[in-house]
């Protein structure tokens, strides 16, 4: 257990901390504020809890656990900051230092520490839970089901996409070479993410498909673990996180590139180095691994340089019309905005549309919507107005956990616009 | 301390989840925009309608409990820090734009409604309301009638008050008062409203607000000219409006500030100058691009060089360079002292010069930005409070600053208000008689002085 006065995480970003002058810039951009409305909830008023905590003002309290916790990391706030004050860097460190002290509270600190590791074991489990939602409660209409059991912590009641009859990495081989003739021109490993493993798993075949069509060798390394998002960002368990690190880095460390398709586990992998390196040995490591990983629409646009006849909409899609939401991980933490919709555009069978506000946050968050679903799902009626209002019939986006969100949020609404990962739109 | 009946008195008005009692909300609470004042309240109350609010201040007046009102809290003054403790009322719950009428040009909004919002809510509609604090991103309706706000759009379009028809306000004693209307001409009795305009706070809390609205201009191009001596600069914006050319906004910012533009404009101009204005002009396209040339003429015989934004994205570049002022200028010291004097326009070099030669005396650094077309500066002297000598030092310069302005015909406070961090200038700055008279106002409004205690002027025994 840490001293109380031994802030070390939070010092290591102490500039940031220091060059918020209150000025407030973050509050009319923040998800979270603008439904609370009250200064815990955004950037500048989380600064000055922190700064009160490395004064001695305030303790790391179960209440300023829980207005730490209260954040989307959306990273909105940095990016309209006059001083470019990175506040999730400091409510991640604050976190660090809260999970240091206090522990994480069950049933995360079972799930992260115990049940996530053991990967074959988590599947199972999270499958045990999508058959006893079929017996306990009623299931919705398509494709979407009430979870029980601790999903529905995880779900709190919200619409949440059935559970996969058979996992990704049980339906495909370790090692997917090119379609024959055509000649390997990259040798990629494929970071499935738990959503894309356990809930989306035709998606992941998809990917692997269309890689493997042009030309990409796609390894899919059985080591690979969770991304540990939730553990290390979500809930500053440092410690945890640094073995998931550490199991990845090994998994993947002889391919060109680590393709994922979902933002937030891409952006949590390169953030390896920022948080969780603890010596120069692990700083090398993760910093070479980090700089490997590219989002799948980064790597078809910008690496493979495919042409748009390489993009070959599936039937259900022609002459469809698409809109596109930009993960926060996405657009601002890896700043790829620009690689979907130069697909999208270019893409002759379906309308690409542009609804207002693509890039604010869909407010899901991991374990923020879990700790705030009533906040969290407001957030998520904007974002849904916002899809309604572009009148598309299909919503895309770049990561597995928004697409949960929208889901929700659509099938609460009654609207029948359909959610899809971008790769999904293609044979 | 509030006792826990007067909290649960306060729940069973605005309802259990519009109240906040713990120590990290009061916290979080204990601030504003400023960097010297901060002090926690017992409760914060975020009432949702009028009646609330009433209700809430009829319990303070019973009970003599001080209530501090609250926006969104990023004035630069201290206005909004509960310095007596008691209850924050803070408007952000009360956010609904209530109605946006184009024919008859004029809005009604909440107090709590973002700026940003409000403005962004009016361009759907090719619709404006001038005035432009740079906190609008954070800072709300109530507070921007408050603190009768002004930005750099002020210069062709005036402040808040020119845009206040109608204003609904509760008094301390939990009163409701509709004054004004929805007309631009009002002719009826006093002009009570304006009352309200600048009062900080002290006099009543705004619940509703009718403003004026004007169309918005059809375009906009931005100027950028370098000058190498200040008092050039000056007198440049001041040749341009003489040549019966009113831009819509005329800013400056002095060297120490110039790293943001760099990219944008050429190192060796920008190493050999002193100051950057910053130009827009708005209006009709025809006229906008007339306007563009007049002053590019006029810029060009003085300047060390000039520039034409190519397009919007350029524009947005140098904008958001001059609102990054604020927060370069605060990290290149521990504490800055930000003032906000304004000078009659004939007098900005005399009033730059004489207050670089206070801070050469005073060997403190000193900074210049501000919204040079209507001659308010914001000077900012850079020190660190942590070393006692440097900052005594850096506040007799300010001291002297402020005489400086005043004795050159200008204003204690331009756009910033008073609150905490002017009122010790406050007797310097204002006629005896008339600081008299605000008194009895404040005593016919709120006998029992529980609005904003201890702000505006010193309390007794001070």
């Amino acid at each position: 257990v840490k001293a109380d006065t031994d802030f070390s995480q939070i010092e290591k970003f102490k500039a940031d901390l220091d060059r918020c002058t209150k000025c407030g810039f973050c509050m009319s951009v923040c998800p979270v504020y603008r439904e609370e409305r009250i200064e815990s909830a955004v950037a500048r008023g989380k600064i000055m809890l922190i700064r009160s905590l490395l004064e001695g003002d305030v303790t790391l309290t179960d209440e300023m656990a829980r207005q730490l916790n209260k954040c989307t990391l959306c990273l909105t706030c940095a990016q309209n900051c006059p001083a470019s004050t990175q506040v999730p860097t400091v409510i991640t460190a604050a976190r660090a230092e809260k999970a240091a002290r206090r522990g994480i509270s069950f049933p995360y600190n079972f799930i992260y520490r115990w049940l996530l590791p053991r990967r074959r074991l988590f599947g199972y489990i999270v499958r045990l839970a999508s058959w006893f939602q079929g017996i306990f409660l009623p299931r919705t209409e398509g494709t979407v089901r009430h979870l029980s059991f601790f999903l529905s912590a995880l779900g709190k009641g919200r619409h949440i996409p059935q559970i996969a009859p058979k996992f990704l990495r049980q339906s495909v081989p370790e090692i997917n070479l090119p379609t024959s003739g055509v000649p390997t021109r990259f040798t990629v490993g494929y970071f499935t993410g738990c959503m894309t493993d356990f809930v989306f798993p035709e998606l992941g075949k998809k990917i692997i498909s269309f890689l493997t069509k042009n030309g990409v060798a796609v390894i899919v390394p059985r080591a690979q673990g969770c991304c540990g998002a939730p553990v290390f960002l979500g809930s500053g368990d440092f410690v945890t996180g640094r073995r998931f690190a550490d199991v990845n880095v090994r998994a993947f460390h002889d391919v060109d590139y680590i393709i994922t398709d979902c933002a937030t586990c891409a952006s949590a992998m390169k953030d390896y180095a920022k948080y969780l390196a603890d010596n120069s040995e692990r700083q090398r490591d993760y910093q070479e691994f980090g700089v490997r990983i590219k989002d799948i629409t980064e790597f078809l646009v910008d690496i493979l340089k495919l042409p748009s006849s390489a993009y070959h909409i599936a039937d259900e899609f022609r002459r469809k019309t698409v809109t596109w939401h930009d993960p926060c991980h996405l657009c601002r933490y890896l700043g790829v905005k620009e690689q979907p919709r130069q697909i999208l555009k270019s893409l002759p069978d379906i309308k690409y549309v542009e609804m207002s506000g693509a890039d604010r946050c869909c407010g899901m968050a991991g374990t923020f919507s879990i700790n705030f679903y009533d906040t969290s799902r407001r957030i998520a009626d904007r974002k849904v107005a916002d899809i309604i209002a572009a009148q598309a019939d299909v919503v895309v986006t770049g990561c597995p956990g928004c697409e949960i969100q929208l889901i929700d949020g659509l099938a609460r609404h009654g609207s029948k616009v359909q959610v899809r990962h971008i790769m999904e739109l293609f044979e | 301390m509030i006792d826990s009946g007067i909290i649960e008195q306060l729940k069973h008005i605005v309802g259990r989840e519009n109240i906040l009692t713990s120590h990290e909300d009061m916290v979080a609470y204990s601030f504003d925009a400023t960097n010297t004042w901060s002090h926690l309240p017992d409760v914060v109350v975020l009432p949702s309608a009028t009646a609330q609010v009433s209700e809430v201040l009829e319990l303070a007046s019973r009970e003599k409990i001080p209530v501090t009102p609250r926006g969104g809290g990023t004035n630069v003054s201290g206005g909004s820090i509960a310095i007596h403790g008691g209850i924050v009322l803070c408007t952000t719950r009360m956010d609904r734009i209530i109605d946006i009428n184009k024919t008859n040009l004029n809005a009604t909004v909440e107090p709590g409604v973002i700026l940003q919002d409000f403005q962004e809510a009016l361009a759907r509609q090719g619709l404006f309301f001038p005035p432009d604090p740079q906190s609008f991103a954070g800072c709300t309706m109530g507070g921007v009638v408050a603190e009768n706000s002004g930005g750099p759009s002020c210069l062709k379009y005036g402040v808040t008050k020119q845009y206040i028809l109608g204003l609904e306000v509760v008094l301390a004693d939990g009163r409701i008062l509709k004054l004004g209307g929805l007309t631009p001409k009002n002719r009826t009795g006093y002009e009570l409203m304006m009352l309200f305009a600048g009062s900080e706070g002290t006099l009543g809390i705004i619940t509703r607000i009718s403003l004026r609205l004007l169309p918005a201009p059809q375009a906009e191009q931005t100027i950028v000219a370098v000058f190498s001596d200040v008092a050039v600069a000056g007198q440049t914006v001041t040749d341009i409006i003489a040549s019966s050319v009113l831009p819509s906004k005329a800013e400056f910012i002095d060297n120490w500030t110039f790293e943001k533009f760099r990219g944008l404009l050429p190192d060796a101009v920008l190493d050999s100058s002193q100051v950057i204005l910053l130009i827009q002009v708005d209006g009709l396209r025809e006229t906008v691009a007339a306007e563009t040339q007049h002053v590019v003429t006029l810029c060009r015989e003085k300047a060390a060089g000039v520039r034409v934004a190519q397009d919007k994205a350029e524009a947005d570049r140098y904008w958001q360079a001059r609102r990054s002022h604020f927060s370069d200028i605060s990290s290149r010291a521990h504490t800055i002292v930000n003032e906000d004097v304004s000078v009659p326009r004939d007098k900005i070099a005399e009033f730059i010069h004489l207050s670089q030669d206070s801070a050469r005396r005073y060997d403190v650094p000193i900074s210049f930005a501000g919204h040079v077309g209507d001659g308010n500066f914001h000077p900012v002297v850079l020190t660190d409070n942590r070393d006692k000598d440097h900052y005594a030092r850096a506040l007799k310069c300010v001291d002297d600053i402020i005489g400086i302005a005043l004795d050159l015909g200008g204003v204690l406070s331009g756009e910033h208000g008073i609150g905490l961090e002017k009122q010790r200038f406050l007797k310097r700055a204002m006629d005896p008689q008339a600081l008299e008279v605000m008194k009895q106002i404040k005593d016919v409004l709120d006998p029992l002085h529980i609005l904003n205690p201890g702000k505006i002027w010193e309390e007794d025994g001070k």
